[in-house]
């Protein structure tokens, strides 16, 4: 169970102070998947980041059970993430330098994961371990950035737009994979995005607008939401 | 504007390894120049051999911490053109798309000569309010008559136009050869990461060890210059220690100033630049939750022993060039000590060493700290 209440974040000072998130609070689910939509700069990045432990928020706390992350020192945080948290973002960050099975490996190695190779096949990218992710589609490299952050073996994963740089198929593919393993492995996700299709698979739909929710819709089917 | 003159800016560590070059030639080449006018005027006893001896160390040290520093120079400012065209791929590849030529774009980075122009100028100055100074140094025995500075002109040009010029020269021909590449692979940031594993091999390593290999190997030109730092401090603090007993201490004084200065400038912005090469690498591990200890570890690491290498050539070159300093350039001069090996300088040098480097790893692996993670990922 994540519980976030009352966050508050702001970039700059003096006249150029901009709050980004005014007072968030929400519950997350052990298990669920959660949404976040919003327009683009209304917060759901920031608002990421502060619940994944990425950025510490000016106030409000992120608790994940009983212990609040925002309290944890800078090491403690980094264990945190590193026994808790994975991500995907929707320019992938893949290494460039290494070949698909060392960027799963990076994850991998984090949790003494011997297993990997298993997950590269389950994203169909058996064949593609040896490559380097500038000869890999798009596509392809996004399902590398989910063996990574799932090679880890996260309680919760985050993705920031994960499909934001893929057309709609293909992004539909790399979300079917996503689905696939979460049944599969179990963990929670909290995901960003515009896509309002990804949003029929959700147990909750939380809509961001600038910096507050303005509206939470919850299903306790996997029944769609909105058509 | 393509490259400007910040970009220029940038090369100090070119025009600091220039001004060392041309500060060493320019002291011992105008000497050389004046004192041969001088030479029929060598009347005291043994004059004639100092002279010959003296002449032969002006050109032996004039070449080879020219030739050595211009070598260095040369691959620094290859390194940097190379990564302005890799880090900038986006910009240069727009502008091959809308059809300006790989020359049009090429030219522009003339500017990076500029950067040896300064320097060169500034070690031509620097040696020649230093000139009377050293003369007097080199004349301490009074075997020569006194030698005023002359100025010479054509030296001048050779010491500070011609590398201006062809520094200038080989950046826009190295440019034009690096945008070569098509203008997707520009476009894409795509380096030449495929050919240089090969695939065949799936190998075992843990990612770390593999992230200390790969890094080493992404940029060769870092680990020369790694290892020219650890020469640098180890030949000339070396030397200079054990040149206390051979030469003045003006002289061992100026050679360990010169030595650390480049060890240091090298050594700093080679992992300052290994740093901020790796900086979405280290981000992203940092995400993930790799600590800092294993980041900086794995991304400066392999560095290490490619510096004791460096290390241990500087010792056998300055042991080698002392040697022969000794036995065949002052063979005809007396009073000469016997020289061996200096074990004892070799250990305090290695000492100081390692403390300096592991400083240097230190402020970098500080950096990696620093790095915000938000911002690196924006970008
Ligand atoms: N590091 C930062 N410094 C200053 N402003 C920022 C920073 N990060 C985000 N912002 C601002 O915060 C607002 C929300 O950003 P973000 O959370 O990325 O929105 P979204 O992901 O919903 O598009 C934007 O106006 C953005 O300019
Ligand atoms: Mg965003």
């Amino acid at each position: 169970m994540i519980a976030v209440s009352d966050i508050t974040k702001s970039y700059g000072a003096g006249g150029n102070r901009n709050q980004v998130l005014k007072g968030i609070s929400l519950q997350i689910a052990d298990g669920d998947l959660t949404v976040i939509l919003g327009a683009s700069g209304s917060g759901k990045s920031t608002f990421l980041n502060v619940i994944s432990g990425l950025e510490r928020p000016d106030s409000g706390s992120v608790l994940y059970g009983t212990s609040d992350i925002t309290k944890l020192s800078d090491g403690e945080l980094t264990q945190f993430r590193r026994d808790n948290i994975g991500f995907i973002f929707q320019q992938y960050y893949l290494l460039p330098n290494m070949t698909v099975e060392k960027n799963v490996r990076m994850g991998a190695d984090l949790a003494d994961n011997r297993e990997y190779a298993e997950i590269i096949t389950a994203v169909g990218l058996e064949d593609r371990s040896s490559k380097y992710p500038s000869e890999l589609s798009g596509g392809e490299q996004q399902r590398v950035s989910v063996a990574r952050a799932l090679a880890k073996k996260p309680k919760v994963l985050f993705l920031d737009e994960p499909t934001g740089a893929l057309d709609e198929q293909t992004g539909r593919q790399v979300l079917d994979y996503i689905c696939k393993l979460h049944k599969e492995y179990a963990f929670t996700i909290v995901m960003v995005t515009h896509n309002q299709n990804i949003a029929e698979m959700a147990n909750t739909v939380v809509k961001i607008n600038s910096g507050k929710i303005s509206e939470v819709l919850q299903t306790k089917s996997k029944r769609p939401l909105m058509r | 504007m393509i490259v400007g003159m910040k970009d220029a800016l940038k090369l100090i560590g070119i025009s600091v390894i220039a001004c060392c070059a041309v500060f060493v030639c320019t002291l011992f080449l105008n000497y050389n120049i004046d004192i041969a006018a001088m030479k029929n005027e060598i009347t005291a006893a043994g004059g004639v051999a100092m002279y010959n001896a003296v002449v032969s160390t002006g050109k032996v040290v004039a070449a080879v911490s020219g030739g050595c520093l211009a070598v260095t120079s040369v691959i620094m400012l290859l390194f940097y053109v190379k990564n302005y065209i890799d880090t900038h791929g986006k910009e240069l590849g727009i502008l091959k798309a809308l059809g300006y030529s790989d020359f049009n774009i090429a030219k522009h980075f003339w500017v990076f000569g500029l950067s040896v122009f300064v320097g060169c100028a500034l070690g031509y100055a620097a040696a020649f309010l230093y000139l009377p100074g050293f003369y007097e140094l080199q004349n301490a025995d009074r075997l020569f008559p006194e030698i005023k500075v002359q100025f010479h002109p054509a030296l001048a040009f050779i010491l500070i136009v011609v590398p201006a010029i062809s520094f200038a020269a080989l950046a826009v021909i190295y440019a034009c050869f690096r945008l070569k590449t098509p203008v997707l692979d520009l476009l894409k940031e795509k380096r030449e990461y495929k050919a240089k594993v090969s695939k065949n091999k799936t190998n075992d390593m843990p990612f770390l060890k593999e992230l200390t290999r790969s890094t080493v190997r992404g940029r060769k030109s870092l680990v020369f210059f790694i290892m020219f730092s650890a020469f640098c401090f180890s030949a000339m603090v070396q030397m200079s220690i054990s040149m206390k007993d051979l030469s003045s201490e003006t002289m061992a004084v100026m050679i360990m100033t010169i030595g650390l200065i480049l060890a240091f400038m090298t050594l700093f912005l080679s992992l300052s630049s290994v740093v901020k090469g790796n900086a979405k690498t280290i981000a992203m591990m940092r995400v993930f939750g790799y600590k800092h200890s294993d980041c900086s570890g794995a991304v400066l690491g392999g560095y290490r022993p490619f510096s004791y290498i460096g290390f241990a050539i500087g010792t056998i070159y300055q042991y080698a060039l002392l040697k022969i300093m000794v036995t065949v350039v002052f063979a005809d001069v007396e009073n000469i000590p016997e020289y061996s090996f200096d074990f004892k300088a070799c250990m305090i040098t290695l000492i100081l060493f390692i403390l300096t480097y592991e400083i240097a790893m230190y402020v970098c692996s500080r950096r990696i700290r620093k790095l915000p993670l938000k911002s690196v990922m924006l970008t």
